[in-house]
């Protein structure tokens, strides 16, 4: 019995070590995203604050306070260290490209930093409901029905890039998405972006559409 | 007294004309921040996502002779349900769940004022 008890014991103190140390780093990383004057340009404290078209314009780049529900951590680690351009255009620009001069991090500061946009979750997003899958349905509405292409690039057929330039590359957007914040977004767009260039589809798209737009965009991966 | 009413009458004149411009203005606004993506900032049809792989060629609002064949109605119709509203490409897609009423309304008469042009009427 004592034997369990010590086991359950040392379990719990295992549990506490870890979660305690995930806190440490996430507090680290709030440390090193304050330092670096990454607040200049993105917002973490939620709920959206976004009411007005100007009070999009004013904003210098995304919103981060849901980052940990809309990203995944290796993808975006990664691309603290090594940012490249997600939207063709710069940031709430029609006319400019994008400078691609988003500041990079060093190896320990994305970890950091990473952690820290991780631990920013909302709970709009329901995790397990979206897997990436090739859906036909989804393509279609993508393409056609409702031409998400018309603004977002994506890789098509015959591995050709094309679709439009003012909304956010997805070209290997399953790499860079958390696939239940795809739906999350689409179903309720007013939780995350309430001020937003893209039409909102809700009552528009029945759920069951969104949720196949939602596993055909979470499935765009590296071709191989 | 006449004078007290002259001066009354010349502020509402006054504030009439000081909210139509902030209106235009609003307007403009909603233009350049959904329309111009396709339709470009002076509404010629050539925003940033026409690139050469999109399929259609969106509408060039300053061109009287097209939009002079749509009344204010069927463009109504084509902001708020999308392009099949009116036989036209899905590449244009429906805002009536993102637009308010009013700001369509503005946008109509915007598009009026770039193609110079009253549109089909009845």
């Amino acid at each position: 019995m004592m034997k369990y008890i010590t086991a359950a014991s040392a379990g719990f103190v295992l549990l506490a070590v870890s979660s305690g140390s995930a806190w440490a780093d996430a507090a680290a990383g709030k440390g090193a995203f304050d330092a670096k004057g990454c607040g200049e340009c993105h917002y973490t404290d939620g709920p959206a604050k976004e009411k007005t078209i100007e009070d999009q314009l004013a904003k210098k780049g995304p919103e981060l306070w849901y980052a940990g529900s809309k990203f995944q951590k290796d993808w975006l680690s990664a691309w603290l260290i090594d940012p490249k351009p997600i939207r063709p255009l710069k940031f709430n620009s029609l006319t400019e490209d994008n400078p691609a001069d988003h500041p990079k991090l060093a190896g320990d500061e994305a970890a950091s930093v990473t952690d820290f946009l991780m631990s920013l979750t909302s709970d709009a997003v329901e995790a397990g409901k979206v897997k990436p899958k090739k859906n036909p349905k989804g393509r279609q509405i993508f393409t056609k029905k409702m031409p998400c292409s018309g603004c977002h690039q994506y890789v098509g057929r015959k591995k050709k890039l094309t679709g439009g330039r003012s909304g956010p590359s997805l070209v290997e957007a399953g790499v860079r998405l958390n696939p239940d914040w795809i739906l999350a977004y689409m179903l309720k767009p007013e939780v995350f972006k309430p001020v937003k260039m893209m039409p909102v589809f809700t009552g528009l798209l029945s759920d069951k559409d969104m949720l196949n737009v939602s596993r055909y965009v979470a499935n765009f991966k590296p071709k191989k | 007294m006449k004078k007290i009413l002259n001066l009354a009458a010349f502020a509402a004149l006054a504030s009439h004309f000081a909210v139509a411009p902030a209106a235009a203005a609003d307007t403009i606004q909603v233009f350049k921040f959904y329309c111009a993506q396709c339709h470009g900032l002076e509404g010629k049809g050539d925003g940033p996502n026409v690139t050469k792989d999109f399929p259609v060629s969106p509408r060039n609002f300053t061109d009287a002779k097209e939009m002079d064949k749509l009344s204010d109605a069927d463009i109504k119709n084509v902001i708020l349900d999308g392009g099949p509203a009116m036989s036209k490409s899905p590449m244009m897609p429906p805002w009536g769940k993102t637009l308010t009423a009013e700001q369509v309304d503005g946008l109509i008469m915007h598009l009026r004022q770039l193609c110079n042009c009253k549109g089909k009427q009845g």
